[in-house]
C-alpha cells in the first residue's frame, strides 16, 4: 500500500491505495471525483484525460503514486460555486454533447489547450482533442465551443451564431 | 358545507375543487367535442417556429460540470464487484468446471456457473442466449463463470484460478459454408439457416429478357462494434420484500424486466429495473447481459453487486452489426431504365440470433433501393457462426444494402457510360411510388434532394465515381450478362 498526498482542484488530498493503482482508479474510489470516466483503461480513448501539472494526461496510464506532491486539476474544478467555467458555458450554448460521456475528458482537453494557447486556430484545437474520442457528435460542435469560449476569455464579446 | 372543523383552516387543493363543482365539470368534457374527433393531419415539410432555431439539451449543463451520475459512477454501501470469465474459444464442449480454488479465496464472495441459473436461457425473439455457458460455448465471448468479491482486483485473480476443461469443436467462421446444408449445424440440431425472408414483385425473367444489359456484383460489409464510451454497467439488489433493484445501461427495459424475470423464475412485480442516463447505445444496449448474473450474486452474498464491462469485453462479448454478403443482379435497358433486379443476402448472425429477425427483415425489405423496378425478387437469410453476436445496431440492415444498391447503382452507370446522377434521377421513387412490398409512398422528396445537393456542391456531370471511362467488366458471362 502506498499514502499518496496531492493537490486537487486546489485542495490538499490524501489517500493510501494499492501500489498498482491508476491515478484514475484514486480520483475515482478514493477521493469520489467521478467526473472522469473509464472507457478502455488503456489510454486510447481519453475519457479519463485530467490535467496534471499543467499538460493533459490520461489519468488511467498514471500510477496514483506517480502524483505525490503534485497538481492535478480535474472536471469537478472548472466551475466554482457561482459560475461555470466559460468552456462548460459554451460547451452547453453550442449543445456540444450528447451521451456526454466523454465529455470531461474533452472539456479537459480544451482547458489545457486554451491555458496554453488562448487564440488557438482549428488544426491546434483538432490536435488537442486528438485524444479524445467521441461516438456521438461528430466534434463539429465540440471545435465550435471552443472557439467561442477562446472568444469569451479574451474579453471580446461573442453571440451565438443562430 | 358550513360546518368546518374548527381545527384544520388549510384546505387541500382537491377540497377546494370538491367545493365548487362548476370547476370540476368545465374541465371534464367540452361541449364542442364531436365524434369521431377530427384529425390534423400536418403538412409535411410545414415550418414551425421551433425548426430552425438552435436548442440546449437540458442534460448539456449536468455533463459539462462532469456532474451526470453513470452507472460506474454510483456505489451502495457492502457493494461488491463481479467480473466474468468468458469462454475464449469459439466452439467447444464445457467437460468440466473448477471453481474450488478461486472460491477459496480471501475475499470472494460467491461463484456462479450456469446451474445456478434457474431458467438457462432468453432472447428478443429466439431464446437461444444462456445467461451462464452450461454444456456448449458457442463463441469466445460466452459467459462461463461469474466472481463476486470485495474488489475487482480480487474478482479477476479468482477468475484466473477457474480451470474450465473444453472439448474443442471446429468453428463455423464462414456465412456462406454455414448456408450450405451439409455443413454441420452450430447449435445442431437446429439448421443454420435459423430466418429467412423472400420478396416477390412481378416477374424477374421477363424483367430481365426485356433488358439490353444485365449487371452483376457481390457487396461485403464488415462486422462493426457500437464502441459506446460507456461500458455495458450494472448494479443489482435485493431489499426484505424479495423485491430485486436492478440498475442498467439497458436500453430496452420493458424487454430487459421480461426476460430478467423468466431467467430468474420470478414474477414480474418482483423486479425493478433503472435506466440511468448512458453513454452511448446505438442498438448496443438494447438486450439484457450480466443483470440475471448479477442479480443472482447479490442474492447469494447479500450485498449490492456491480459489474462494468472492460473495453476487450465490448468487443468480444456484446452485440455488433451484421456483416452481409450481398449479390445483386440487375437488368436495365440501354438508356438507364432499371427492368428487374434480383438480390440475395445473407446475414451473418454470429453465435445467437439476438435482433437478427428484425435486421434481416429490414435488410431485405430496403436491399432493391429507392428505385421504381417492376419485376423484383429478394431472398435473405440469416445463418448462424462461432463469432460474436450480431444484433441491434442503427440502421439494422439499411446501412449494408444502402451500400451495395448504391455502389451498384455507380457500377451500372459507368458500364452505360452514363452520370450516376443521371441513371439516379431517371429511376427513383417519387410520390405515390410503390415500394417493393406494396405500400404507397408519400412525401417523397429524393429527387428534389439530389437535385438540390448537386446544385449545392456543383456537380459537373463528372465526378469520383463516374472517373471518366467506360468500367472494364470483370467477367463476361454472356451476349448481355457482365459481373463487376
Amino acid at each position: 500500500m502506498v499514502t499518496v498526498t496531492l493537490t486537487v482542484n486546489g485542495e490538499s488530498r490524501t489517500a493510501t491505495v494499492g501500489g498498482e493503482t491508476t491515478l484514475l482508479r484514486m480520483l475515482r474510489d478514493n477521493l469520489n471525483l467521478t467526473g472522469s470516466k473509464l472507457g478502455c483503461d488503456v489510454g486510447d480513448c481519453g475519457a479519463c484525460t485530467v490535467i496534471v501539472d499543467g499538460k493533459p494526461v490520461n489519468s488511467c496510464l498514471m500510477l496514483a503514486a506517480q502524483v505525490e506532491g503534485r497538481e492535478v486539476e480535474t472536471i469537478e474544478g472548472l466551475a466554482s460555486m457561482d459560475r461555470v467555467h466559460p468552456i462548460q458555458k459554451a460547451f452547453e450554448e453550442c449543445a456540444s454533447l450528447q451521451c456526454g460521456f466523454c465529455g470531461p475528458g474533452v472539456i479537459m482537453s480544451a482547458k489545457a489547450l486554451l491555458d496554453e494557447i488562448p487564440n488557438p486556430t482549428i488544426p491546434q484545437i483538432r490536435d488537442a482533442l486528438g485524444g479524445n474520442l467521441c461516438r456521438c457528435t461528430g466534434y463539429v460542435k465540440m471545435i465550435e465551443a471552443i472557439l467561442l469560449a477562446s472568444r469569451n476569455m479574451r474579453g471580446e464579446a461573442v453571440e451565438v451564431n443562430r | 358545507m358550513d360546518k368546518k372543523p374548527k381545527v384544520a383552516e388549510k384546505v387541500s387543493p382537491a377540497e377546494s375543487v370538491l367545493k365548487d363543482p362548476g370547476i370540476l365539470r368545465e374541465s371534464v368534457a367540452s361541449p364542442l367535442v364531436t365524434y369521431p374527433i377530427e384529425v390534423v393531419v400536418p403538412k409535411a415539410r410545414q415550418q414551425t417556429p421551433a425548426v430552425g432555431q438552435r436548442a440546449t439539451r437540458l442534460d448539456g449543463r449536468l455533463h459539462g460540470l462532469g456532474q451526470t451520475s453513470y452507472i460506474d459512477d454510483m456505489t451502495f454501501p457492502g457493494m461488491l464487484y463481479a467480473k466474468i470469465k468468458r469462454a475464449g474459444v469459439a466452439s467447444a464442449r464445457i467437460k468440466s468446471i473448477d471453481t474450488k480454488e478461486a472460491e477459496a479465496m480471501p475475499g470472494v464472495m460467491a461463484v456462479l456457473t450456469g446451474k445456478d441459473v434457474p431458467n438457462n436461457s432468453f432472447g428478443p425473439s429466439l431464446k437461444d442466449q444462456p445467461v451462464l455457458a452450461y454444456e456448449r460455448v458457442f463463441h469466445a465471448g460466452d459467459p462461463v463463470v461469474a466472481v463476486a468479491a470485495l474488489t475487482e482486483q480480487a474478482a479477476l485473480e479468482a477468475c484466473e484460478k477457474i480451470k474450465i476443461e473444453y472439448e474443442l469443436f471446429t468453428p463455423v467462421l464462414d456465412p456462406l459454408e454455414s448456408l450450405k446444408l451439409e455443413t454441420p449445424g452450430v447449435h445442431a440440431p437446429s439448421a443454420n439457416i435459423y430466418q429467412k425472408k423472400f420478396i416477390k414483385k412481378g416477374d424477374i425473367e421477363k424483367g430481365f429478357a426485356m433488358s439490353d444489359h444485365i449487371v452483376e456484383g457481390q457487396f461485403r460489409t464488415q462486422m462493426v462494434e457500437h464502441v459506446p464510451l460507456e461500458p455495458h454497467a450494472t448494479i443489482a439488489m435485493w431489499d426484505a420484500n424479495g423485491r430485486v433493484t436492478i440498475y442498467s445501461t439497458l436500453g430496452r427495459i420493458t424487454l430487459g424486466r421480461a426476460d430478467i424475470a423468466s431467467t430468474l423464475g420470478i414474477p414480474i412485480s418482483r423486479i425493478r429495473l433503472v435506466a440511468t442516463i448512458v453513454g452511448g447505445n446505438f442498438g448496443g444496449k438494447n438486450e439484457i447481459t450480466t443483470e440475471p448474473v448479477l442479480a443472482l450474486l447479490s442474492k447469494k452474498t447479500g450485498r449490492p453487486v456491480k459489474s462494468v464491462f472492460t473495453r476487450p469485453d465490448e468487443f468480444m462479448a456484446s452485440t455488433t452489426r451484421h456483416p452481409l454478403i450481398m449479390d445483386y443482379k440487375t437488368g436495365v435497358t440501354k438508356d438507364g431504365r432499371i427492368q428487374a433486379r434480383k438480390i440475395r443476402l445473407v446475414l451473418d448472425g454470429g453465435a445467437y440470433c439476438s435482433w437478427s429477425e428484425t435486421t434481416l427483415s429490414k435488410a431485405c425489405i430496403l436491399s432493391a433501393g429507392p428505385y421504381n423496378i417492376e419485376n423484383i425478387y429478394a431472398e435473405a437469410y440469416v445463418v448462424y457462426t462461432n463469432k460474436t453476436m450480431t444484433g441491434a445496431m442503427r440502421g439494422f440492415g439499411a446501412p449494408q444494402v444502402c451500400f451495395a444498391y448504391e455502389s451498384h447503382m455507380d457500377d451500372i452507370a459507368k458500364l452505360l457510360n452514363m452520370d450516376p446522377l443521371e441513371i439516379r434521377l431517371m429511376n427513383v421513387f417519387h410520390e405515390g411510388s410503390i415500394s417493393p412490398t406494396g405500400q404507397k409512398l408519400q412525401s417523397v422528396v429524393v429527387k428534389e434532394s439530389l437535385l438540390r445537393a448537386a446544385e449545392k456542391f456543383g456537380w459537373n456531370g463528372k465526378g469520383s465515381s463516374a472517373g471518366g471511362g467506360k468500367l472494364l467488366p470483370k467477367e463476361i458471362i454472356d451476349a448481355t450478362t457482365v459481373r463487376v
